[in-house]
Formats: C-alpha cells, sequence, structure tokens
C-alpha cells in the first residue's frame, strides 16, 4: 500500500514532530514551550489534522484542520480523550491506548483507520503519531497528524474526468464490492442514477461473476485474484434497473487508490454482437447442413490451408473418413493448385486473391488416400464465419466428364475426317468418272451424227438410248460435282441487297421467265451480311422451280422478306403452281429426289438439295408450305449479322 | 504429225493431250478449219518439252505456232510445262491456250499467273467440245496475228 502524496506537509510535519534532538540544549519547558510554538504556525493549516495529546490521550492542542476534519472547535475537544475519534468497536478492542502504547515504543506510529466526526460520520484517516520526550527522556505525550483520505484529491478528480470520457460504462468497485465511482455510460446502461449505485454492492447491477472475483480465496490474495483476470473479456450479464438483463463484456483493471486497490471495470454492452454470433451459429448450422445436401465432395478451408469441415461426399470421393481429414492439409487430398489460390503474394491480398478465383471452374487433380489420382473441377466460394474467411470448396469428380470430353473431341475429329472425305471423294469421283463419260458421250454422239440412217433401225434406236443414257449421267455427275461443291467456297461474307441477289437470279433466268411468261414480283428486300454468290443461286433455284413446276395459270411468284425474333431475316418465294403432297416435304430436299419422271420434268432433283446445302453452311434453314394445285411457298432463314 | 490443208504456209499446232479420244475429237474438229493446220500431237508433258526443244527424235521438228495444253498429264504435269515454257526467252512467245476438264478456280488462276494466254474447260457434250475447237481455230489461227519465228 502507498500513501498519497500529500508530502510536502507532511515532509514538514515531520520535521516538526522530531525537534528534541536538534533542540538539545534547551530546558525541558522551553522545548515543550518551542513545540508548541511550532504546533501554532501549523494552525492555519487546513488540510491536516494536527494536535498534541498528552501520554494518556488527553488532547491538549486543535488547529484549524482538526476542526474541519474532525468536525470539533478546540474548546469543545481539548482536555478530552482523542479515543473519541475511534469507532466504538475499536474502543472496546483498546485501540487507543495500543497506538499510543506502540508510537511510544518505537517513537512514532502509522495508520489508516477508520475515524469518526463529531457528527458520527466515518472516514477513512491516514494518521501519524509522534512520541515527544523531554531531555530526560521521559514521554511527554504525542503530536497526532492526521488527514482524510476520503476527501477527493487532485488525481482522484482527473482519474473522474477520464471516467466519463470512455466509451464504456465504467463502474470502480472496491474490495468489498462496493461500488465507489461509475460513470454517466454506467448511469444509462444499467439506469439507475448516480447516487442510487455509489456505495451499493455490485452485484445489484452484477449480479455474478464479479464481486467473485475480488475476493480472496484461501489459495489466492486479492491482489492475485485480481491479476488473474486482469485484462481479459469476461462475458457476465448485466441487471437494469427495471429488472432485465442484458449480456456484458467487463474487463477489470486493478487502481491503487488510498483507500487501497480499487477495480474498475469496464462494462460494455454485447448484445449485439451476441445476437450476431448466434445468428452466425444458426448460419453455421445451416450450412452444414446445406454441406451434406450438396451432390458434390464439398471441403471448407481456412486461410491457413488447412480443412475445417468436410461432407461425405468429400468422405466418400477421398476415400479418408472425416476425422482423418479435418484439421489436416488440404494439400493431402488436392496436390497442386488449390492451396495456392488462397494465399496472398505481394499484389494481393487474401481477399484478393480470393475473389480472382470465385466462382470459376478450375480444374486440377485430386489425390485419394490409396494415392490415386483423379481430375476434379473444383468451385470456390467465401464463407465468412467467427473463424475469419473460410473457402468452400464444391469438389467434383470429372473423371467421365474428362472421357467423354475425350470421346467427343475425337467422335469430332473422325466425323470432321471422313467429312473431307466424303467430300474430297464426291468431288474425285465425279470428276474422274466424268472424263471416260465424256468419250462415251461424245463418240456415242458422233456415231448419231456420222451414222444415222445408214445402219438398220436397230442400230439407230441403240445409237439413241447409247446416247440419251450417257447424256443423263453427265447430267447426274454434274450436278453431284456442283453439290459436292455447294457452300464450300468458304468466301468472306459481304454486305448485299437482297434484291440485288433476286435479280442476278432473275437475269440468269431471262430466258426461262419469257418462255413461260411468269410474273415474278418482290416486297423490298432487307441488305443482309452473307454470301451473295450463294444467295443468289438459292433464289435462282427457288424462282426456277415455281416457274418451272407451275400449275394451269400463268406462273406467278412473289419474293418476300420479314424479320423474325431469333435473330434472322425470314424469305419467302410463293407461287401459283402445282403444289407438293405435304407428305413429300421432307424428300425433296434430299439429292437427287424427285417427285416426277424425267419426261415431265426434266433435272436430275438436284436445285433443293444445293439450297439446302448452302443455307447450311450459312448458318440457315429451309422449309415448303404447300397444298397440291394451291401453289407453294419456300421459306428460308439467313441469320442477320453485323446489325442487319 | 500430219498436214492439214493447202494453203501456203501452214499453222503447226501442238496439242499435248494424253487421252486419244481427245486427240481424235480435236483433229475430227481441226478438218473443217478455215487455215492449214499441221497438228502436232505430244502425249505426255516430258515428250511435249521434248518436241520444244527438238531434242531426240524431235531434231526436226517445226516450232509450233500455237500450243494446245491439257494439265493434267502423265509424267510431267501441264502446269509445269507451261512454267517452263513461259520461262524460256526461245519459247516464250509461242501462245499457249491451256484445254483441260479441270474448272477449277485455282487451276484457272495459277495458269494466268504462269502466262497462259487463255483458259478454256472442255465442254462434256460433243456439241460444246467441236465448237471449242472451232472457235480456237476461228480466232487463234484466223483472227490474231502470232508471232512468226525467224529461224523455223
Amino acid at each position: 500500500m502507498t500513501r498519497e502524496p500529500p508530502c510536502d506537509l507532511e515532509r514538514e510535519a515531520g520535521h516538526v514532530s522530531v525537534p528534541h534532538a536538534s533542540t538539545a540544549n534547551l530546558g525541558e519547558d522551553a522545548l515543550w514551550d518551542s513545540e508548541e510554538k511550532y504546533l501554532k504556525l501549523l494552525d492555519g493549516i487546513k488540510d491536516y489534522a494536527i494536535f498534541m495529546i498528552d501520554p494518556h490521550g488527553q488532547i491538549l492542542s486543535w488547529n484549524t484542520g482538526a476542526e474541519r476534519i474532525k468536525g470539533y472547535k478546540a474548546e469543545e475537544i481539548i482536555g478530552r480523550n482523542f479515543s473519541c475519534f475511534f469507532p466504538k468497536q475499536d474502543i472496546e478492542r483498546g485501540r487507543p491506548e495500543e497506538v499510543l502504547r506502540l508510537a511510544a515504543a518505537s517513537g512514532s506510529h502509522e495508520e489508516r483507520g477508520m475515524r469518526l466526526r463529531k457528527d458520527g460520520s466515518r472516514f477513512l484517516a491516514s494518521v501519524t503519531f509522534t512520541a515527544l520526550y523531554d531531555r530526560n527522556g521521559r514521554l511527554r505525550g504525542f503530536s497526532e497528524f492526521s488527514h482524510d483520505l476520503s476527501e477527493k484529491t487532485k488525481s482522484e478528480a482527473k482519474y473522474r474526468g477520464l471516467l466519463e470520457a470512455a466509451p464504456d460504462a465504467m463502474v470502480v468497485v472496491n474490495q468489498g464490492g462496493e461500488i465507489v465511482l461509475l460513470n454517466v455510460q454506467a448511469e444509462k446502461q444499467f439506469g439507475y442514477s448516480r447516487d442510487e449505485l455509489v456505495g451499493q454492492r455490485v452485484t445489484n447491477i452484477i449480479p455474478e461473476g464479479f464481486a467473485e472475483r475480488l475476493i480472496a480465496d484461501g489459495t489466492r490474495s486479492a491482489a492475485e485474484a485480481l491479476a488473474q483476470q486482469i485484462g481479459t473479456g469476461i462475458e457476465l450479464t448485466g441487471r437494469r434497473k427495471n429488472g432485465s438483463g442484458f449480456p456484458i463484456e467487463i474487463m477489470l483493471s486493478p487502481l491503487e487508490s488510498a483507500e487501497g486497490i480499487l477495480v474498475t471495470a469496464a462494462i460494455r454492452n454485447i448484445s449485439v454482437r451476441k445476437d450476431a454470433e448466434l445468428h452466425l451459429a444458426q448460419m453455421e448450422g445451416r450450412y452444414r447442413g446445406l454441406l451434406e445436401a450438396a451432390p458434390d465432395a464439398m471441403v471448407v478451408v481456412n486461410q491457413g490451408g488447412e480443412i475445417v469441415l468436410l461432407n461425405v461426399q468429400a468422405e466418400k470421393q477421398f476415400g479418408y473418413s472425416r476425422d482423418e481429414l479435418v484439421g489436416q492439409r488440404v494439400t493431402n487430398i488436392i496436390p497442386e493448385g488449390f492451396a495456392e489460390r488462397l494465399i496472398a503474394d505481394g499484389t494481393r491480398s487474401a481477399a484478393e486473391a480470393l475473389a480472382q478465383q470465385i466462382g470459376t471452374g478450375i480444374e486440377l487433380t485430386g489425390r485419394q488416400k490409396d494415392g490415386s489420382e483423379f481430375p476434379i473441377e473444383i468451385m470456390l466460394s467465401p464463407l465468412e464465419s467467427a473463424e475469419g474467411i473460410l473457402v468452400t470448396a464444391a469438389i467434383r469428380n470429372i473423371t467421365e466428364r474428362k472421357q467423354s470430353e475425350e470421346h467427343l473431341v475425337k467422335t469430332v475429329r473422325e466425323l470432321k475426317r471422313s467429312n473431307d472425305e466424303l467430300q474430297q471423294f464426291a468431288y474425285v469421283a465425279s470428276h474422274d468418272l466424268q472424263e471416260p463419260l465424256r468419250m462415251v458421250a461424245s463418240y456415242t454422239q458422233l456415231l448419231a451424227q456420222r451414222y444415222k440412217g445408214r445402219l438398220d433401225s436397230d442400230a439407230d434406236e441403240f445409237i439413241t438410248y447409247a446416247v440419251d443414257g450417257s447424256t443423263r449421267m453427265q447430267g447426274l455427275i454434274q450436278d453431284l460435282l456442283t453439290y459436292s461443291r455447294a457452300g464450300t467456297n468458304g468466301k468472306a461474307l459481304r454486305a448485299i441487297s437482297g434484291e440485288t441477289a433476286l435479280n442476278e437470279a432473275l437475269a440468269s433466268l431471262r430466258a426461262t421467265i419469257e418462255e413461260s411468261g411468269a410474273i415474278v414480283t418482290h416486297d423490298p428486300l432487307p441488305t443482309i451480311t452473307t454470301d451473295g454468290t450463294q444467295l443468289a443461286q438459292v433464289f435462282q433455284n427457288l424462282v426456277g422451280n415455281a416457274i418451272k413446276y407451275h400449275g394451269a395459270q400463268t406462273p406467278q411468284v412473289h419474293v418476300s422478306a420479314a424479320k423474325n425474333g431469333g435473330g434472322e431475316w425470314i424469305f419467302s418465294v410463293r407461287d401459283n403452281g402445282m403444289g407438293i403432297d405435304p407428305q413429300y416435304f421432307d424428300r425433296i430436299f434430299v439429292l437427287f429426289q424427285r417427285l416426277h419422271g424425267p419426261t415431265k420434268f426434266k433435272g436430275t432433283g438436284i436445285g433443293l438439295a444445293i439450297c439446302k446445302k448452302m443455307l447450311d453452311g450459312l448458318g440457315g434453314r429451309i422449309w415448303v408450305e404447300s397444298q397440291p394445285e394451291k401453289g407453294s411457298t419456300f421459306y428460308f432463314t439467313v441469320p442477320e449479322r453485323n446489325g442487319n | 504429225m500430219e498436214s492439214i490443208g493447202n494453203g501456203a504456209a501452214p499453222i503447226e499446232v501442238l496439242l499435248v493431250e494424253d487421252n486419244p479420244g481427245d486427240v481424235r475429237l480435236t483433229r475430227e474438229a481441226f478438218k473443217d478449219a478455215k487455215v492449214h493446220i499441221n497438228l502436232h500431237v505430244a502425249s505426255d508433258g516430258a515428250e511435249a518439252m521434248s518436241f520444244l526443244g527438238r531434242q531426240g527424235d524431235y531434231a526436226h521438228v517445226p516450232r509450233p505456232d500455237l500450243i494446245l495444253l491439257d494439265l493434267n498429264l502423265p509424267k510431267k504435269d501441264g502446269r509445269e510445262v507451261l512454267g517452263e515454257i513461259k520461262a524460256s526467252p526461245a519459247l516464250m512467245s509461242i501462245p499457249v491456250v491451256i484445254l483441260t476438264t479441270s474448272a477449277s478456280e485455282a487451276d484457272i488462276l495459277r495458269s494466268y499467273k504462269l502466262h497462259a494466254n487463255c483458259y478454256i474447260t472442255k465442254p462434256v457434250g460433243l456439241g460444246g467440245f467441236l465448237e471449242v475447237i472451232k472457235s480456237i481455230d476461228s480466232f487463234w489461227l484466223s483472227v490474231v496475228k502470232l508471232p512468226r519465228e525467224e529461224h523455223s
């Protein structure tokens, strides 16, 4: 215990208390007189009670400080015994006499103790008794210097200021468990006014867990008991005046004061945090449920790369039991590429590192307990928890997908090769077939020209069939060649007016149109970005067919275009011709499929097949709507590109 | 190598063609030609180059006034023959007409880049073929002025 510092005065008092040594040459009365003089000098001092008593405790002098502190006037008290300043129980114990005995024995005695004022109120006093002797060493009496420790000192005032400035509720409690001091936040927090709390037991506002901490038990001193709690946040329950409880966290710190060690408690209302924690705990509970319900293996990892949580699918997938994985490094099951992503490097924080990975499917390799590896895809997402940001990894075994991807790639490659081969085959076959056929056709024709009518009629007929057959075969091969080339040019797509393409087609069909007297009309047609040559060929085939397969009336063909919602232009070519039975709608687009014999309509059945192939290549479609005798409408789509 | 027609200055034509059927058809078509034509035939590219270089058996053949060249030939390809003719100062002035079944745009472009004088795809029909040979006759052998070689 340290004493509060009203030191200058006390030191001065100390000087005064031992004058007998330095005044040894004076007579004893003179000495006593000089003591009295000194005391008179001290009479004006207000902060200290200073007075003299005789060897039996009878009061001999009285100063202003004594009057102020103890409440007695000099005339009231001089001559009375100083034991009247002691509480009753101390008197009964013989404390006043003991104090004097101690002072007489050692020359001085110092103590702290409760004292009574004239009005009976008690106060804690710091008291120094000094024995006074005469020249012969005979005890003449004592001087008493005392000080009221409960009076506010300057440092206490400063402390109070600090207390009020603190953001938390602050309560200062003595070791008896009584509230000594509190700040306005504490008043608000607990709903009491200051006066209602000072001097009250702290258990009124913190029923459990605080007062117990202040008290020494059999194994430790109060200071030790306290030291164990210093600085730690202790979660307790506070009780308001209205009886309601709320969660608090208290931080204790010791405060040495004149009254001994006090305990300052900073009290924080942690209702909000508690609610949040509860919410989080519920969320975690729910999250755990979700985790187990997930179809994928799920592993939750902290930023240190340790597995915090996993679900049963993860156990199965990696062949470990849960206990074998929790707390282990995630690199045990995903050797590369995952842990690295959790870690901040020089250019990014952990949160940023993570943010870059969120949601993306990362293909890595997983390792099972038996050491076998398998391809996985992981999706990361952050999870804020009480333990900091965790990372949830959904881990999918993509062995099958990988296999099917490989299979698909292989199939596509094979398909492309066989398609290329087929194309090459069609071209080479038709081209190479054409050479010998040209010979057959040319020479049968030459034969017919030079020998018709010069052989017998059988020969003429045979030659006619040979010429006819070879001519038709030439047509087929020519068409096959055209078909195999159609749409394979890979020309750059350019913006072309639909009307330009149609006009090109009509120019090629001029003779046909004139012969048939057909009337071809059209609506305004859009400009689209496509292969103009192919578009013209499609128009030529469709308009040509519309005229060729006419009905009883003069052929009328109308071309129009409309935009559909799917980013396409739909072109239509409508005629008033003979129409098509719906059962043949698909067949007419197949190569060399015809609905009529060669005697009625010439042709090999390639026009629509070529149209379909070209439109397939341009990303479009073609279809027909028709009824026999009621005309047909052929529709085809072309994707609108470049914003057309 | 037979002489066609009876004009004072017969026109020497070298036909480079491996198909005897086409050779015969060409010969038939030139029968009605307005001018005297000496039609020489080489059945592959190597033979054509020997003819033009007057090597071996061809030491005494005339320098052709016009060459009809097929592209797809055994031994030496028509494209190579064309390149060699047009790279040779002695031969480059001889007009070369490409007469082939190929209608491929790549072949057409390549031939003109090698300085072919014109490119004709053989028509598939007899009538068309005869027509083409007649037009070669009327254009290249009648209308066009061909360079005459001094040392023939």
